[in-house]
């Protein structure tokens, strides 16, 4: 017996849906994890006995400095001057209150290029600092 | 017969795994989102001296304790010093106070590594007040 040509064009569509869907729940998962993800450059030092970070600040401000003195926030290349506009702006959002800043420098980095960092929090009138380091080396 | 009808059961037996499959990617996908990361990041605080904050009061000055950090060494009181002299000094100092102060001016050539060693001795030995400086 031969089958109606509109039998061959019916699918199951089922195993295609529920993969759509896990990667749907997938990426709603993760896409928030993309602002704190570590640079892949930056190697940060190891800090063994830091308290293990907690609870999270949403307002806290990652500054990255590269080994070669490279600035960036959230991957963007920034200069000292434009950092510290940057920080002054949001504590000024803030209404005036000092905001989380964490410096990820990589242990490499010379201590000029942090320098710069902390200026720039010191001109945005923040004075308590965190620098990110590692409790241990993952594998 | 008999043969050909053991054949047929089996056939009969055989499952659809599709849907048992899906529930463990599922499950798969929740525990792997869900599942709580390990501890390895860490946070060291520090402060940065302010030119507003008033100077203390206090009739007895506040103990300081001064660590530089130079690109290869460090220095104690000016004095060059090695992390487990370091670590020996700061452990005595701990033992009589815990507040006091300790003053880490790094070099503006020094590794970031030097001053993340030395911020994490402190906070091993329980010295939480800890301010950074730049030296030139």
């Amino acid at each position: 017996m031969r089958k109606h040509p509109d039998e061959y064009l019916t699918g199951n569509l089922t195993a295609m849906i529920d993969v759509v869907f896990q990667l749907i729940i997938f990426f709603v998962c993760t896409v928030s994890l993309q602002d704190t993800v570590i640079d892949a450059r930056i190697r940060l030092a190891m800090a063994p006995s830091g308290r293990p970070v907690e609870k999270k600040d949403p307002r806290e401000v990652y500054v990255d400095v590269a080994p070669n003195g490279d600035i960036r926030v959230l991957r963007t290349p920034l200069s000292r001057s434009e950092l510290a506009q940057m920080l002054k702006k949001m504590v000024l959002d803030n209404r005036g209150a000092p905001i989380p800043v964490i410096i990820r420098g990589d242990e490499g980095t010379r201590h000029k290029a942090i320098q710069q960092v902390m200026d720039a929090c010191a001109y945005a009138g923040i004075w308590k600092i965190k620098f990110a380091a590692l409790k241990e080396r993952g594998s | 017969m008999a043969r050909k009808r053991k054949k047929s059961e089996l056939h009969a037996g055989e499952l659809n795994l599709t849907a048992m499959i899906d529930i463990a990617f599922q499950m798969l996908n929740f525990f792997v989102i869900t599942a709580k990361p390990m501890d390895v990041l860490t946070n060291l605080d520090v402060f940065r001296p302010s030119p507003d904050a008033p100077p203390p009061k206090e009739a007895k000055p506040p103990a300081v304790i001064r660590i530089g950090v130079i690109n290869g060494g460090l220095l104690l009181n000016d004095r060059q010093a090695s992390i487990p002299m370091l670590r020996d000094f700061l452990e005595q100092m701990a033992k009589l106070d815990k507040a006091q102060t300790v003053l880490i001016q790094c070099a503006t050539d020094s590794r970031h590594g030097q001053l993340v060693e030395v911020l994490d001795l402190c906070n091993r030995l329980g010295l939480t007040n800890l301010s950074v400086v730049s030296a030139s």
